[in-house]
């Protein structure tokens, strides 16, 4: 097996110096520039003759910052991208829960770039890595308002992405469309599928996912072939009517991932894009991103149940008791995932990594690391996966995971106590009820200081008292059916 | 009719100063799960049909553009 993704880069920009590896709307990055920009980097931060752990990246919008990625591998750290649109209580949060070694910010971007690359430096660095070091933290939604940070090696990234360009059949002539932020887990896929195939990735600016037209329009002028986007993107344009006059014809790969797909969705999509793969991916952060595909093979209907199928390779996924046994199939168990995706767990937080990563209770016979996702399933009997749903409180809103305590906790440190966050899943809205003084205004901007965006409710009621149980707790039954929600 | 606007993107985005804003699109104050609900409600209350064509940044920038797009559609 290749060393690290480095080794994939370098063969890359070795084969197919001058292809254009990443594209933004100012620039475009050939592999040798990728090279060269990550291999400057990576002389400008061992120059600064940092400590071991982690650096953080203040990462944006831009092909650059890819390279910055890359770049502090070469210097022989981790990176962390923080999102710089994210509110600054929670970024506070995730530099204190990382405790970085460096904070790379784009002020530095020139700097950095030009310096000149030493390369008695970098292999020094180099003869120490090995495939398990870690390669990148990304943070997630953690219930007590906490993010947690999961930390990826090169082994499981590398996996995974050999996994998902078999199964997407991704090569070099395929051009993809990157829609998620760089500091989401999904970008990994739009950061090394180039890698690996040598296909050109490009990252298409945010605000094109509210106007369809202008989207599909840039989509076809860049001859889009593949895309593995979130549900809920792929959801946000199908509800804007997008397929009306326009689609992205040139589109022949589609994985979605992110949140459970409506039929009527993907329905949708299939009619416009006839010719396409459909693939649904399912799986955390936790285990590289991904854990089990299912490729679509018929039209499907619009009350159909998609799947979310079977293990990628080197995955094993099986199903958990409650009281820790093994589930036969066609019963729900809790989804456990074991083998080379399994992380290395959360950064500084050994009590939450201990929760969740752990030996498989099922094996007594040598040390086996699972992850239990927290997600129920059921195994059918022709081995296939169908997810249903979750037994505590987090939820999957518009492709984000979301802990509905987070959110509450989020308001008490605003000093409202007892408000309660719900879901309704039908109309994909999420909602907050609280009583007191506070206006629902001041209550929607100070959330925004310390939730992201995606977290904070669009509908928020000031209740003149909460309604209550008997024994005191909130009566959440009674506040869904003031919103007529099951 | 531009308080049954704003009272429509208010209800949505309570935070954000829909009377001055210029930038709602273009510069990402808007995320694209608000406009779904946005234009769902503006179509129900005004009785229109905002098509994907009607979908781009000038039409939605400022409470302003908005009433001009609902507006021509009302006349179509």
């Amino acid at each position: 097996m290749n060393k690290t993704v480095l080794t994939w880069l370098e063969y890359m920009a070795r084969i197919k110096p001058g292809k254009t590896a990443y594209i933004d709307e100012k620039n475009a990055l050939s592999f040798e520039e990728v090279l060269k920009k990550a291999r400057s980097v990576g002389t400008y931060l061992i120059k600064k003759e940092l400590s071991s752990g982690p650096v953080a990246v203040m990462t944006e919008r831009s092909v650059d910052y890819i390279a910055v990625f890359l770049g502090i591998v070469y210097a022989g750290h981790a990176y962390a991208p923080v999102g710089g649109d994210i509110p600054d209580e929670r970024r506070e949060k995730i530099l204190k829960r990382l405790d970085p070694v460096y904070i790379f910010t784009g002020d530095e971007l020139k700097a950095a770039f030009d310096t000149a690359e030493d390369e008695e430096l970098l292999s020094e660095v180099r003869k120490n890595c090995s495939v398990t070091d870690p390669l990148y933290i990304i943070f997630t939604s953690g219930s007590s308002g906490d993010p947690k940070g999961v930390i990826t090696s090169h082994l499981s990234l590398m996996n995974y992405i050999e996994a998902y360009t078999s199964v997407m059949g991704i090569g070099e002539e395929d051009v993809m469309a990157a829609q998620s932020p760089l500091d989401y887990i999904a970008a990994i896929r739009d950061i090394y599928v180039p890698l690996l195939t040598g296909a050109s990735d490009v990252l298409i600016p945010k605000e094109y996912f509210m106007q369809p037209d202008v989207l599909f329009s840039y989509m076809n002028e860049m001859k889009i072939s593949a895309i593995g986007w979130s549900t809920s993107a792929m959801t946000v344009l199908s509800k804007l009517g997008a397929f009306k006059e326009n689609r992205p014809e040139s589109v022949r790969k589609v994985c979605f991932s992110g949140s459970v797909m409506q039929g009527s969705v993907l329905k949708e999509w299939q009619e416009a894009l006839p010719e396409a793969l459909f693939v649904n991916q399912y799986g955390p952060t936790e285990a590289t991103a991904s854990c089990t595909y299912h490729k679509i093979d018929h039209p499907v209907e619009s009350d159909e149940i998609i799947p979310i199928g079977i293990p990628y390779d080197n995955y094993r996924i099986f199903l958990i008791s409650e009281d820790g046994k093994s589930v036969p199939a066609g019963e729900e168990g809790e989804i456990a995932v074991s083998g080379v995706g399994v992380t290395n767990g959360y950064i500084n937080d050994p009590e939450r990594t201990k929760a969740a990563f752990m030996q498989n209770p099922l094996n007594n016979s040598f040390e086996e690391r699972i992850y239990k996702t927290g997600d129920i399933g059921v195994i059918r009997e022709d081995g296939i996966l169908m997810y249903h749903g979750r037994r505590d409180r987090q939820i999957k809103y518009m492709g984000h995971r979301v802990e509905l305590d987070e959110i509450e906790s989020a308001a008490a440190s605003l000093g409202i106590i007892g408000s309660a966050a719900l879901y309704d899943e039908e109309k994909e809205l999420l909602w907050l009820f609280y009583s007191g003084e506070t206006t629902v205004r001041e209550l929607s901007i100070g959330l925004r200081k310390i939730l992201p965006g995606f977290m904070v409710p669009r509908k928020i009621k000031n209740l003149p008292e909460m309604p209550k149980l008997p024994n005191g707790k909130t009566d959440i039954r009674y506040l869904r059916s003031m919103i007529n929600c099951k | 009719m531009r308080e049954k606007i704003l009272e429509i993107l208010t209800e949505v985005r309570p935070d954000i100063d829909f009377e001055n804003e210029t930038e709602l699109v273009s510069g990402n104050i808007l995320e694209s799960f608000d406009i779904v609900q946005i234009v769902a409600e503006l179509d129900d209350e005004f009785d229109i049909e905002i098509s994907p064509k009607d979908l781009v940044a000038e039409n939605f920038n400022s409470l302003e553009a908005l009433e001009d797009l609902i507006e021509r559609l009302q006349d179509e």
